[in-house]
């Protein structure tokens, strides 16, 4: 009975449609104008804002900064995790193995307000690392409200997403093969970087473009860490909405930052196919 | 014989830094919250419990929490009967426009949470409901229930369709062979995606701020206004509250599902 699946679709196509009305409600808007003093704005339709928008020169450093920012975050994240995954990924104890990943799903788990404000009692300006430094008679460091805490803070938040899904990659690469090569006299070094390395890359880039999605769309990290200091685009538009209720520019702004993620993540996916296509053959 | 372990003892190290480094801060916001006093010294003065006190005194957090409790209580379930369904028609069907349903339902998920709080933002100012609980659950409902379809579709891949047939050339209708033979082995993918849905409905924070205001906010939200306002440990003391939650929901998952098999429905 061809109805059949379409029927069981249906809530799904009722929860994606409620989506996608509340999607074309904020395109339109991004065209239209404010009625001053409301919540509500009118036509005709008009492309002022995006006009705006893009001449502003705070949106095209925001742009900027966000696309080096989520860069640089996605970077760390993968040159921390590999290391970890790989152990978790062969490591012969059983208790260490489920000890790490009881760890990394609590903290995975356990929330971005959690985290972020955990980062603000360590690097503080009174935090607990100045203090340390302090006691030690050390001279005292800026690590927040600046770009280096919202980095420590993103790269934090990542991890565990990175870890986790690079360690599925890594688990399905079979272990002889590892094994062969260092019975043929291969260093470790060796192994890594002629057997590992090569057949982890389409896991590698899967979990690297999750984290750079996860860094694009940093938002709570940059406005607690950042001190007002660190314009990545979420922050910019929230900031936008609560300075000044102007609904149609924040939408434009909303959908230029849209676009910007979505050719982004859509170059890292065909990068992802790509890499996938070379590569796949071996680890089948 | 020489050592055939993949990794150096430098690897296992930096791992062992690494996996420091993302425990760390939730070590230290524990102690933040027993903390005697308003900022945090090592080693720690006194313990107390005032900070929590203090967090169930607020009537805005008392509030908050509520609201967030009531917003995850709906959109969890919620999420998953809208799943289960969409889920079986994905893995069990084939049918046209299969890929383009599959592809439409994940979109959600590649969109920043800031775009989807100011879309349905504007939906909830042009159909006049205003803000407030009602759209946030809406809201993340339509914007978490991938997960759970996630879940639930990489769950079914690993099942055996003749289970369901055998029951059904036994005289099982189609309703009861589903109810009894396929529900029960779907135990893992609901869990993982329930719980997946319910600590995202709880923590999320950019699709919420939105969606709130000065007489309804969620906890992530109220959390944030506090932080601004105030220097002292009661927001450590909530964050204490939710990890708790994340380590009986982790037990949870190990007793009924394992880690291992979680983490391939995640």
């Amino acid at each position: 009975m061809p109805l059949r699946p379409y029927l069981l679709l249906l809530p799904a196509i009722a929860a994606f449609s409620l989506f996608a009305a509340a999607f074309v409600t904020f395109m339109v808007v991004s065209f239209q104008t404010a009625t001053p003093g409301t919540v509500l704005t009118h036509g005709p339709a008009t492309f002022a804002n995006y006009s705006a928008v893009i001449a502003s020169p705070l949106a095209r450093s925001t742009a900027l900064a966000t696309l080096r920012l989520a860069g640089l975050m996605t970077l760390l994240t993968a040159l921390l995790g590999y290391p970890l995954a790989y152990v978790l990924a062969r490591s012969t104890s059983r208790l260490l193995r489920r000890l790490v990943l009881f760890g990394l799903i609590v903290t995975f788990l356990s929330g971005g307000v959690t985290r972020a404000y955990a980062w603000l009692i360590i690097l503080g300006n009174r935090g607990l690392l100045n203090q340390m430094l302090v006691a030690l008679g050390l001279p005292t460091v800026r690590l927040a409200y600046n770009e280096t805490g919202v980095v420590i803070g993103v790269v934090h938040f990542l991890l565990p997403f990175f870890v986790l899904t690079l360690l599925a990659a890594l688990k399905n690469i079979p272990l002889s093969l590892e094994e062969s090569a260092r019975n043929l006299g291969a260093s470790r070094w060796r192994v890594f970087w002629h057997v590992v390395l090569p057949l982890s890359i389409p896991g590698l880039v899967s979990a690297a473009s999750l984290s750079f999605a996860g860094a694009l769309s940093a938002f709570l990290f940059p406005e607690l860490l950042g001190g007002g200091r660190v314009h990545m685009a979420s922050n910019v538009i929230f900031e936008t909405i609560l300075t000044d209720f102007n609904l149609p520019r924040v939408a434009a702004m909303a959908a230029l930052f849209l676009v910007l993620a979505l050719a982004a993540l859509a170059l890292l996916g065909s990068l992802e196919r790509r890499t996938a296509k070379l590569w796949a053959g071996a680890t089948r | 014989m020489k050592s055939l372990t993949s990794y150096s003892p430098a690897v296992a190290a930096l791992a062992a830094l690494v996996m420091a480094f993302i425990l760390l801060p939730v070590a230290f916001i524990a102690l933040y919250a027993f903390n005697d006093g308003g900022y945090l010294v090592l080693p720690p003065k006194g313990l107390t419990l005032h900070w929590f006190v203090n967090f169930f005194e607020i009537a805005r957090f008392r509030a908050a929490l509520q609201a967030s409790l009531v917003v995850s209580a709906v959109v969890a379930p919620l999420s998953l009967l809208i799943s289960v369904p969409a889920a079986v028609a994905i893995v069990r069907y084939r049918f046209p426009g299969r890929d383009l349903v599959n592809a439409l339902i994940m979109s959600p998920l590649v969109v920043p949470g800031v775009v989807i709080g100011i879309s349905f933002l504007s939906l909830s100012a042009r159909v006049g409901t205003g803000i407030g609980l009602l759209p946030i659950m809406v809201a993340l409902t339509c914007f978490a229930f991938p997960f759970a379809v996630r879940a639930l579709v990489a769950n079914l891949h690993g099942l055996d369709p003749r289970l369901e047939e055998a029951a059904r050339n036994l005289g099982a209708s189609r309703w009861k062979a589903f109810l009894f033979v396929t529900l029960p082995q779907l135990r893992p993918g609901l869990l993982a995606g329930g719980i997946f849905v319910f600590v995202e409905a709880i923590d999320n924070f950019s699709i919420a701020v939105f969606l709130t205001n000065s007489r309804t906010t969620t906890l992530p939200v109220e959390a944030f206004s506090y932080i601004r306002d105030f220097d002292d440990p009661t927001v450590a003391a909530m964050a204490v509250l939710l990890m708790s939650l994340s380590v009986v929901l982790v037990f949870l998952i190990d007793r009924l599902v394992g880690l291992d098999r979680f983490l391939d429905l995640k």
